[in-house]
C-alpha cells in the first residue's frame, strides 16, 4: 500500500513539474497566435511584425492549431490575440440562422458585442476582404460566356451551360453552401456536374478546374485563395448575398488591450489596407509561388510605411 | 546422368529488388517538374534527369551502383557479394539523391523562382529497393545489429553531406525548408521533448504497475482490460475528451500552467497511451522469470529487494526493453497527430502543408518523424541486443 | 541439531504438516520420505522459513529460528531444489559465488572457494568456471546447484529431491558424490525424496511421513527390518524387500572367521548384494573376504546371508 502511494506521488510531482514549466512566462508579452492555414499564418505574422515594431513585446505562438484549438485558447487566457473570420461569430455564439451573418457590417457588429458582453474579447477593425465560399470559372470559360456574377452562372446553368464543379462534401451538403446559392440564385447542378474531392481544400478544387481534369472547369474557392489571382480563374460575385460574410480581424482579450492600447492604434490601419485583392496577391505569393511568409508580410508592410 | 541445369538465380530477394529497381527506372518517373507550388507537375523520367545534368560522367558514376544491384541476383552469393550488395545500396541510395538534387538545380536555373522540383514515384520506390538491398546485404553476412546501424548512419551521412553542400537547396522539400527554417530546429525538438516528457512519466507509473501485475492477479485483472481500452481510442478522441477537463482545470487552477491545449494535453495521452506496451512488457518480462530461479534466489538468503534487483530485472531486462522500443516508436508517431490540439512539433508542419496542399511541406515534416522513428528503434534494438548478450538471455 | 516439536502447517482446509516432531543429529544425513502430499517438502522448508509454521517451534541447536530474520538464516544452510535455479545471467563461478557474496567475503578467499568447490564437484574450472547456466547439461547444472549450496560452508544442506529430475546414471553418481560430501564434511543434510532406494542408499536415518504426520524415524536397517505399517511397506516395495535388505548390510557384518574360500576376495565393507552377485557369477557358495587395509577376515558363506 505503501508503495502506492510512493509511486502516486512520485507521478504526482512529475506531472507537477511538467505544468509548471509549461506555465513559465513572462508576464507582460504579448502571446500572438493565429491558426493553421496559409492566410491565418500571414496575417498572424503580420500582428507579430507590426507589435514589435511599435515596441510591444511579443511571443510567437503562431500556426497553433486549428479554430477550435486557438479559440480555445484565447477564451482560456493562454494566447492573446489572433485573427479571426467574422463570420464564425455564427458558430461560436450557436446563431447561424441569423441573417445579419450576410451582411458585413451586421455580421461585425454582432460578434463584437457578444464576444465583448461575453467573454471579454474586442474584436478590432476588421479588413475589407470576403473570405467566404464562392464560386470560381476558368477565364477560358468565364470570357466567353460573359459570365461575372452569380446571377450570370445561374442563368448561363439553366440555358445549358457545360458547367462542372470540383468542390468539397461539405461545400455540396452544408445548407449554407451550395444549397444556399442554389435556392437564391434558382439554379439547380446535376449530380453528373458535381466532382467531389475529398478534403475540401481549395487547392485541390482549384487544381481540378485549372487543369481541367475530368472535365472541370468550376470550382469551390474562397474569397481570398491567393491561386485565384494566380491561375487567372474568375470568381462569380455573390451579388445577392447568398453566403456569410468572412472578414478577418484581430481578436484580443481585453485585459491585455487595456494594458496595451496601442495594440489597436498599429492594427487598424493595417488590416484597413487589405482588401480582397490585395490579400489575394499576398496569399498567391505564398501558397502559390511558394515564398516565406515571414518575407512576404515584412515586404507588404514596409512597402506600406507600417514596418521602418 | 544429365549434368544439372547451371543456377542462374541465385538470390529471389535480391532479383525482387532488382526488378523493382529496373521497373521503376523505365516506367515511373524520377522526379516531377510543376510551374509552382499549387499546380501538379510533369514527371522527368530516370533518362531525363541523367540527360540534363551537366557533368555527364558524374551523373552515370552515380548510377553504377545500381547496376551492380541489377547484377547480384546473378552472382554466386559470397561474403564478397554480400559486402559488395551492401556498399551499392548505400551508393545508390545516396546516388539518386545526388542525381535528383543536381537535375533540379540545373531545371532551375531556366525556370522561374516559384518552379517547384519534387521526388517522383520512381525515386521513392528506387531508394527504397537500395536501402533495403543495403540492409540484406548485411543480413547476409549475419553481423551483429550494431552494423545495421553503421549502414543506416552510413546513408544518412553521404545524404546529409550533400545538404550541408547545399546541393539539394533547388529541391521542392528544401524549399519549404528554407521557408521554414527558424522553427524547423524548435519542431523537431518540441517533437523529442513531447515524447520524452511523455516517457517520464509512463516509466514512474507503468513499471510499478507491471511489478504489481506481475505479483498479484487481481491487479493483473483489473490493470489490462482497462489499459486495452484505452488504447483503442482514436488518438484524436482522446485529445478532444481531454481538452474539457484541462481546461476546466486550468481556469480553476491558473498559476499551475496547465492547459486544454498545447503540450500538456498532448503529454498526458501520450502516457496513456504508452503504459499498455510498458506494463505488458514489464509483466511479461517479469513472467519470464523461472520460478526455480526465484525460489533458488529466496532459498539462498537474498532479501525481497536483492532478489528483484540482482535476478528479476536483469532476466526481465531484454524483453522489458523490447516493450519500451514500441513505446517509444509509437510516441512519435503519436506526437505528430499532437500537433492538432497545438503541441507544436513536427506535426504541425505536417498539417501546415495538409491544409495548404503543399505535399513536399507534409514531407518535410514527415520525413523527420519517419527518421526519429527508425532512429529509436535502432538504438533500442541495439540496447535489446546488448541486454540479451549481458544476460545470457533470450528476449521474447 | 534440528529440532522439530510438535510443527503443524495447513494450507486450509488441508493439512499438510499434523504435529510433527523429530530431531535430526548434528553432522547425520536424515532423508524425509512419504507419497505425494505427504509433507516432507513441506516440512524441511520451514527449516529455511520459506514457509513458516501454523503451531509448534523448530529449534537448531537449541535456538528457536522464528526469532530469527529469515534471510540472515538461509544464508547459514545450503539450499538445493529439484529444477537448481542457477541464475542464468551469471556464470557458474558467479553462481556459485552466490552467498559468499551476500556475506561480504573478500574476492581472494571467494575464488579459492570456487575452485575448491569446482574440484570437489567434479567439474574442470578451464571448461565451467566462466560457462553459462544454458551451455550445462542438467547433470553438470545440479552438480554447480550443489556447489553453490555449499559455497559458505553451511552446517545445515537442506535438499529437495535434488537428483529425481536426472538420468539413472547420472542421478547414480551425483548421489555417490553426496555421501562422499557427507563423509568428508560432516554437514547436517535434510534429503527429501519419495526413492526409497536413494533413501536407503544415502541415509543415517529416514523419516517416513504420510498425510502429514510422522510415521517412522529410524535407521535404514530399521525401516527395512521393522517397518511400521503398510504405507512404509509399500515404500519399500514388497516385491524386492529383501534384495534391498542385502544393498543395506555389509558383508563384515555377516562374515565369519572360519571355512576356507578362493578366488578373488571381496572387501568387507561392500554390501551383501554385491557378495551375492559374486557368488551367482563364480558359483560358488563362498567368498573370502578382506578388511580395508587388504588382510584375509574371514569367509562369507552364501547361507549365512539367509538369517531367519
Amino acid at each position: 500500500m505503501a508503495k502506492k502511494r510512493a509511486i502516486g506521488a512520485v507521478a504526482a510531482l512529475a506531472l507537477g513539474i511538467l505544468f509548471a514549466t509549461g506555465g513559465a512566462q513572462a508576464a507582460d508579452t504579448v502571446r500572438v497566435s493565429s491558426k493553421l492555414d496559409a492566410e491565418s499564418g500571414l496575417l498572424g505574422t503580420m500582428i507579430l511584425q507590426v507589435l514589435e515594431a511599435n515596441g510591444i513585446p511579443t511571443e510567437n505562438k503562431v500556426q497553433l492549431g486549428p479554430t477550435k484549438i486557438v479559440r480555445s485558447a484565447l477564451l482560456a487566457g493562454e494566447i492573446d490575440i489572433y485573427p479571426e473570420y467574422t463570420g464564425n461569430g455564427a458558430f461560436f455564439f450557436n446563431i447561424d440562422s441569423d441573417p445579419a451573418w450576410k451582411n458585413a457590417r451586421a455580421g461585425y457588429e454582432k460578434v463584437r458585442q457578444l464576444d465583448q458582453e461575453k467573454n471579454n474579447i474586442v474584436w478590432l477593425k476588421p479588413a475589407p476582404a470576403n473570405n467566404t465560399w464562392a464560386i470560381a470559372l476558368r477565364r477560358d470559360v468565364a470570357s466567353p460566356n460573359k459570365l461575372s456574377t452569380m446571377e450570370d452562372f445561374a442563368r448561363w446553368v439553366k440555358d445549358g451551360g457545360k458547367a462542372k464543379i470540383a468542390a468539397s462534401a461539405e461545400f455540396v451538403e452544408s445548407p449554407a453552401a451550395l444549397p444556399s446559392f442554389q435556392s437564391t440564385y434558382g439554379f439547380t447542378l446535376k449530380p453528373e456536374q458535381i466532382l467531389v474531392l475529398a478534403g475540401g481544400d481549395t487547392a485541390a478544387t482549384i487544381r481540378a478546374a485549372a487543369e481541367g481534369t475530368s472535365g472541370v472547369n468550376t470550382a469551390m474557392v474562397y474569397g481570398t485563395d491567393g491561386a485565384i489571382a494566380a491561375l487567372d480563374l474568375a470568381v462569380m460575385q455573390d451579388t445577392k448575398g447568398a453566403q456569410m460574410v468572412y472578414e478577418p480581424a484581430p481578436t484580443v482579450r481585453a485585459a491585455v488591450l487595456e494594458k496595451n492600447p496601442k495594440i489597436r492604434e498599429v492594427l487598424d490601419p493595417v488590416f484597413a489596407s487589405l482588401d480582397t485583392e490585395t490579400l489575394r496577391s499576398l496569399n498567391a505569393k505564398i501558397s502559390v509561388e511558394g515564398q516565406d511568409p515571414k518575407q512576404v508580410a515584412t515586404t507588404y508592410l514596409k512597402s506600406k510605411g507600417f514596418l521602418k | 546422368m544429365a549434368a544439372p541445369r547451371p543456377t542462374i538465380l541465385h538470390n529471389r530477394v535480391a532479383l525482387l529488388l532488382a526488378a523493382a529497381v529496373a521497373a521503376a527506372a523505365l516506367t515511373l518517373p524520377f522526379l516531377s517538374f510543376a510551374p509552382n507550388r499549387l499546380l501538379s507537375g510533369r514527371g522527368i523520367p530516370l533518362a531525363g534527369a541523367l540527360a540534363g545534368v551537366v557533368d555527364a560522367p558524374w551523373g552515370w558514376a552515380a548510377l553504377l551502383p545500381g547496376a551492380v544491384i541489377l547484377a547480384v541476383p546473378f552472382l554466386r552469393p559470397s561474403r564478397a557479394v554480400s559486402a559488395v550488395y551492401s556498399a551499392a545500396g548505400v551508393l545508390f541510395a545516396a546516388g539518386l539523391v545526388w542525381l535528383a538534387g543536381a537535375h533540379a538545380a540545373h531545371l532551375a536555373a531556366t525556370s522561374a523562382p516559384a518552379a517547384r522540383t519534387s521526388f517522383g514515384a520512381g525515386f521513392w520506390v528506387m531508394e527504397a529497393a537500395a536501402l533495403l538491398a543495403a540492409m540484406d546485404g548485411v543480413r547476409r553476412l549475419g553481423l551483429p545489429p550494431a552494423w545495421r546501424i553503421a549502414v543506416g548512419g552510413a546513408t544518412a551521412a553521404l545524404v546529409a553531406a550533400q545538404l550541408a553542400a547545399g546541393h539539394l537547396d533547388q529541391l521542392s522539400i528544401l524549399k519549404e525548408y528554407a521557408n521554414q527554417r527558424d522553427v524547423f530546429a524548435a519542431a523537431v525538438l518540441r517533437h523529442g521533448l513531447l515524447v520524452a516528457g511523455a516517457l517520464v512519466p509512463t516509466l514512474l507509473i507503468g513499471v510499478p504497475l507491471g511489478v504489481l501485475a506481475n505479483r498479484s492477479f487481481h491487479v493483473r485483472r483489473l490493470v489490462f482490460p482497462v489499459l486495452n481500452v484505452i488504447q483503442t481510442i482514436p488518438s484524436i478522441a482522446l485529445f478532444g475528451l481531454l481538452m474539457a477537463p484541462l481546461s476546466a482545470l486550468a481556469g480553476a487552477l491558473p498559476g499551475l500552467g496547465i492547459s486544454g491545449v498545447g503540450p500538456v494535453p498532448a503529454v498526458i495521452a501520450l502516457t496513456f497511451y504508452s503504459l499498455l506496451p510498458i506494463v505488458r512488457n514489464t509483466v511479461e518480462g517479469l513472467d519470464g522469470v523461472p520460478p526455480a530461479v526465484r525460489e533458488a534466489a529466496r532459498g539462498m538468503g537474498m532479501t525481497r529487494r536483492q532478489v528483484f534487483l540482482k535476478v528479476e530485472v536483469p532476466l526481465a531486462l531484454p524483453v522489458f526493453l523490447s516493450g519500451l522500443r514500441i513505446t517509444l516508436v509509437q510516441a512519435v508517431g503519436l506526437a505528430a497527430v499532437a500537433a492538432l490540439i497545438g503541441a507544436g512539433g513536427l506535426g504541425a508542419i505536417m498539417f501546415q502543408g495538409l491544409f495548404a496542399n503543399a505535399l513536399d511541406l507534409v514531407l518535410l515534416g514527415a520525413v523527420p518523424v519517419i527518421l526519429l522513428a527508425v532512429a529509436v528503434d535502432a538504438a533500442l534494438k541495439l540496447a535489446v541486443s546488448l541486454a540479451v548478450s549481458l544476460t545470457g538471455r533470450r528476449a521474447a | 541439531m534440528i529440532a522439530f516439536e510438535g510443527v503443524t502447517k495447513r494450507f486450509e482446509p488441508w493439512v499438510a504438516v499434523d504435529g510433527v516432531s523429530l530431531t535430526v543429529q548434528a553432522g547425520e544425513f536424515c532423508v524425509l520420505i512419504g507419497p505425494s502430499g505427504s509433507g516432507k517438502s513441506t516440512l524441511m522448508k520451514m527449516v529455511n522459513r520459506l514457509i513458516v509454521p501454523d503451531a509448534g517451534t523448530i529449534r537448531i541447536d537449541g535456538e528457536d529460528i522464528a526469532g530469527l530474520k529469515p534471510e540472515e538464516l538461509r544464508r547459514r544452510m545450503g539450499y538445493v531444489i529439484q529444477n537448481v535455479g542457477l541464475f542464468p545471467h551469471w556464470t557458474v563461478e558467479r553462481n556459485i559465488a552466490t552467498v559468499p557474496a551476500l556475506l561480504g567475503w573478500p574476492k581472494a578467499r571467494v575464488q579459492d572457494r570456487v575452485a575448491e568447490l569446482l574440484d570437489l564437484l567434479k567439474l574442470d574450472p578451464r571448461r565451467f568456471r566462466d560457462a553459462y547456466p544454458h551451455q550445462l547439461s542438467g547433470g553438470q547444472q545440479q552438480r554447480v546447484g550443489v556447489a553453490r549450496a555449499l559455497a559458505a560452508e553451511p552446517n545445515i544442506l537442506l535438499m529437495d529431491e535434488p537428483f529425481s529430475a536426472l538420468d539413472p546414471i547420472t542421478r547414480g553418481a551425483l548421489q555417490a558424490e553426496m555421501a562422499a560430501i557427507h563423509k568428508a564434511t560432516r554437514t547436517t543434510i535434510v534429503f527429501v525424496t519419495h526413492d526409497m532406494d536413494e533413501a536407503l542408499k544415502l541415509a543415517n536415518r529416514i523419516a517416513v511421513l504420510d498425510h502429514g504426520r510422522l510415521i517412522q524415524f529410524g535407521t535404514p536397517l530399521d525401516i527395512l527390518t521393522n517397518p511400521a505399517n503398510d504405507t512404509v511397506r509399500d515404500l519399500i516395495g514388497r516385491e524386492d524387500w529383501g534384495l534391498k535388505l542385502l544393498a543395506v548390510e555389509t558383508v563384515g557384518q555377516r562374515v565369519r572367521s572360519d571355512g576356507e574360500a578362493f578366488g578373488q576376495p571381496v572387501p568387507g565393507t561392500a554390501p551383501l548384494r554385491q557378495a551375492l552377485a559374486e557368488m551367482v557369477a563364480r558359483g560358488t557358495d563362498r567368498l573370502p573376504v578382506v578388511d580395508e587395509q587388504g588382510r584375509p577376515a574371514g569367509v562369507l558363506h552364501l547361507s549365512d546371508l539367509v538369517r531367519p
